[in-house]
């Protein structure tokens, strides 16, 4: 029998056989009381049953770690004890975790998607409580890239094989709202236009300052958002070998030519395959630049935790209506804010993309 | 013309009503002394399911199996064997076995998957824990068979469940009992839930009991909280199997207050009136209302009893918990009396594996 009992904190057993996580129903306790062993402390709900967990030992509590509503999976604390009588009495601040491999399935299930090289985060489940059965997996291997064709199915890898992954962990309840900013005077300063990338990060920067409550993470298990004062851009490149998003750091405070510096770096970085895994991690907001590729607007994956992506389509020739009442062509450039609606309300958006417009069609 | 050939009945039998009232007198055994230990045996019994829960849900213990209102079934076992009988259980017997001689301590190791907590230094021939549902059934008439070979005067008891009685390891485990004349007592449990399977819709047959008749030999129902009246047909059963009598099945009608393990979630598929309406049924409450109005129990000793119980179970979760794990390749140490070639190399892998993580 093990014991590695940490009486300082207390994690979420598994309360059935291999599962994943649980749901906390209710808190009998708060901080601060003094339990004793085997009484009750909370109500979480499993896939299986709604249990009571009972307190391991007698001591104080110090800190409630989830919310009634929460999802924690297996192993996160539960609750924190009082350890030493001169204890840290601030407030603490939870991390905001790294979104988690969230898929269910069976262990034959698991096997048999390693068998047939299919990448399970990809996987549609249809089984009972989000779980991927086998019909699941074989669907995704039947259906494959080359499915049909004349080639073999090609298990993804590497940034492909992440790709899937982060983009199934995106649990983001979805809107957007769109618009197209007037960027003729872009081109009427000089006809080779400006470093529209570069221009964009700055407009997201103040857009930011505008509704700050885009430029956060909202972590749905502890029913918490986290708003950021710096904006930290995700930043969406392409390449051959699939989507890299690194990190441009504090995009608000920096000069021009850094940025330059920086996006420049960055960009050839992933080109090389050589950027630093930390470099694309702790993004608060992410800009996706799709329209030198094509497509105008668009509705966008936000990735984990965060809450908002921005995406300028292809700018075009447009009519427009002039301040005479006359017909002009213009260039607009497309602007797709999608945001998650749990986090996000629609008016906050809907400030967030008039800034964004306003700054990208203000002649600087 | 038509004959009948073959005609067939099951008794049911109960000393002590719901509220403790003998509605027949005791058999001469059950003088104050032994319905107080079986008393005491079913209260810790009761005490270790709860610990074993509590452990459980804080990351201790593996799937536990609670025996919440099912303690007069187990306990009834347990004495009314003798040390020489052997013991087949399934999973919801734990307080058959400390009855027997087998440790709280023990019995909590089995539970977070020790297997030191199924080599018990008690009762060193009864059999361990068996958790795939009436797969104990032939084992059970393997002993038996055993017994009749050696002409020894023992018997084996085979302990399952209501959804056991559907299985066919069930039905060739009586059927051999009845052909070949063993000394197996079938008891089987009926706590009227198989998982989530309702009694009625587990089997057409009226009783699980007749089920016995099939197979050429008497069963017979027992009010399955009457602690009493389940010793009193056990002790009768086992006297009559140890004599070359042959087999018995006594259907132990009782019910399952709790989950079916840590993790089932009754409540999904019962109501609570059902389940309120069994614990009006309770086999500790209802044998101390007995010994209460017998005046052979007071307040006092309901307290001592519960407070040694409690000590008694903290004890010796403190001590399996503070045991230091035993090595992977214990996993190959308790089935075969001699390694075969194929499982030895693969526990020479393991140990080596082990050593190189160490």
């Amino acid at each position: 029998m093990m014991d590695d009992r940490d009486d300082a904190v207390f994690r979420l057993p598994d309360l059935g056989e291999g599962l994943q996580e649980a749901e906390i129903v209710g808190w009998h306790v708060s901080a601060g009381e003094h339990v004793v062993t085997d009484q009750p402390l909370v109500s979480v709900e499993t896939d299986k049953a709604v249990v009571e967990v009972p307190s391991p030992h007698s001591g104080r509590i110090k800190r409630l770690c989830a919310e009634a509503g929460a999802v924690i999976p297996v192993g996160a604390p539960l609750v924190e004890f009082e350890t030493a009588p001169a204890a840290d009495t601030g407030t603490v601040v939870g991390e905001v975790a790294a979104a988690p491999a969230r898929v269910r399935a069976a262990p034959a299930v698991r096997k048999l998607a390693a068998d047939l090289g299919v990448d399970l985060a990809a996987v549609t489940a249809t089984g009972p409580g989000g779980t991927v059965t086998g019909d699941d997996v074989r669907a995704v291997a039947a259906t494959g890239e080359n499915g049909g064709g004349d080639g073999d199915d090609e298990p993804l890898r590497g940034p492909r094989r992440a790709m899937a992954a982060n983009m199934a962990a995106a649990d983001a309840v979805r809107a957007s709202v769109t618009d197209r900013a007037d960027v003729e005077s872009w081109y009427a300063l000089d006809s080779g236009g400006q470093d529209v990338t570069e221009r964009l990060i700055r407009a997201v920067a103040r857009a930011c300052a505008a509704a700050p409550a885009l430029n956060a993470w909202y972590e749905a298990g502890r029913g918490a958002r986290r708003l950021h004062a710096t904006v930290d851009l995700g930043l969406a490149v392409n390449t051959d070998e699939g989507l890299f998003v690194p990190v441009l750091r504090d995009v608000a405070n920096r000069a021009a030519d850094d940025l330059r510096a920086g996006l420049d770096a960055l960009k050839r970085d992933v080109r090389a395959r050589t950027i630093p895994p930390a470099e694309m991690r702790g993004a608060t907001i992410t800009l996706s630049n799709f329209g030198p590729l094509g497509g105008r607007h668009a509705v966008m994956v936000i990735p984990r935790p965060q809450v908002a992506i921005v995406g300028a389509g292809r700018a075009g020739r447009e009519p427009v209506a002039d301040s005479a009442g006359g017909i002009a062509v213009h260039w607009l450039l497309p602007l797709s804010v999608t945001f998650d609606h749990r986090a996000v309300t629609g008016a906050e958006a809907a400030a967030f993309l008039m800034a964004l417009k306003d700054d990208l069609e203000r002649n600087a | 013309m038509t004959d009948r050939v073959a005609d067939f009945h099951v008794d049911f039998t109960r000393f002590l009503a719901p509220d403790g009232t003998a509605v027949a007198p005791l058999p001469g055994f059950f003088d104050d002394p032994t319905l107080r230990r079986l008393y005491g045996h079913m209260v810790l019994a009761r005490a270790f399911d709860t610990k074993a829960i509590a452990l459980q849900r804080t990351g201790r213990l593996g799937t536990y199996a609670p025996s919440l209102g099912q303690e007069a079934v187990a306990v009834a076992v347990g004495a009314a064997m003798v040390d020489t009988d052997v013991l087949v259980p399934s999973f919801r017997e734990h307080g058959a076995q400390l009855v027997r001689g087998v440790t709280l301590q023990e019995l909590f190791l089995f539970w977070a998957g020790d297997e030191r907590g199924n080599d018990f230094a008690g009762p060193r021939q009864d059999f361990p824990v068996c958790i795939p549902v009436g797969s104990h059934a032939p084992h059970a008439a393997g002993v038996a068979l055993a017994f009749k070979l050696r002409r020894e005067a023992r018997a084996a008891v085979c302990v399952f469940g209501d959804g056991a009685t559907s299985k066919g390891d069930v039905y060739e485990a009586m059927n051999l009992a009845g052909a070949w004349t063993l000394p197996l007592v079938f008891v089987v449990a009926n706590n009227q839930w198989a998982i989530s399977v309702r009694r009625a819709h587990q089997t057409a047959a009226r009783t699980l009991a007749q089920k016995a008749v099939a197979a050429g030999f008497a069963g017979e129902q027992v009010d399955g909280n009457d602690v009493v009246a389940l010793c009193h047909a056990l002790r009768q059963a086992l006297d009559r199997a140890r004599a070359g009598g042959g087999p018995h099945l006594i259907e132990a009608l009782t019910y399952r207050l709790g989950d079916h393990t840590t993790a089932d979630d009754a409540s999904r598929y019962r109501d609570d009136e059902e389940v309120g309406r069994h614990w009006k049924e309770d086999p500790i409450a209802r044998l101390r209302a007995h010994l209460t109005a017998r005046g052979a129990w007071t307040r006092d000793d309901e307290e001592a009893l519960l407070t040694d119980c409690a000590a008694r179970v903290e004890a010796a979760a403190r001590d399996a918990q503070a045991l230091a794990p035993e090595p992977a390749a214990a996993l190959f140490d308790h089935l075969y009396a001699t390694l075969p070639p194929a499982l030895a190399g693969q526990r020479a892998a393991l140990v080596q594996a082990e050593a190189d993580h160490a």
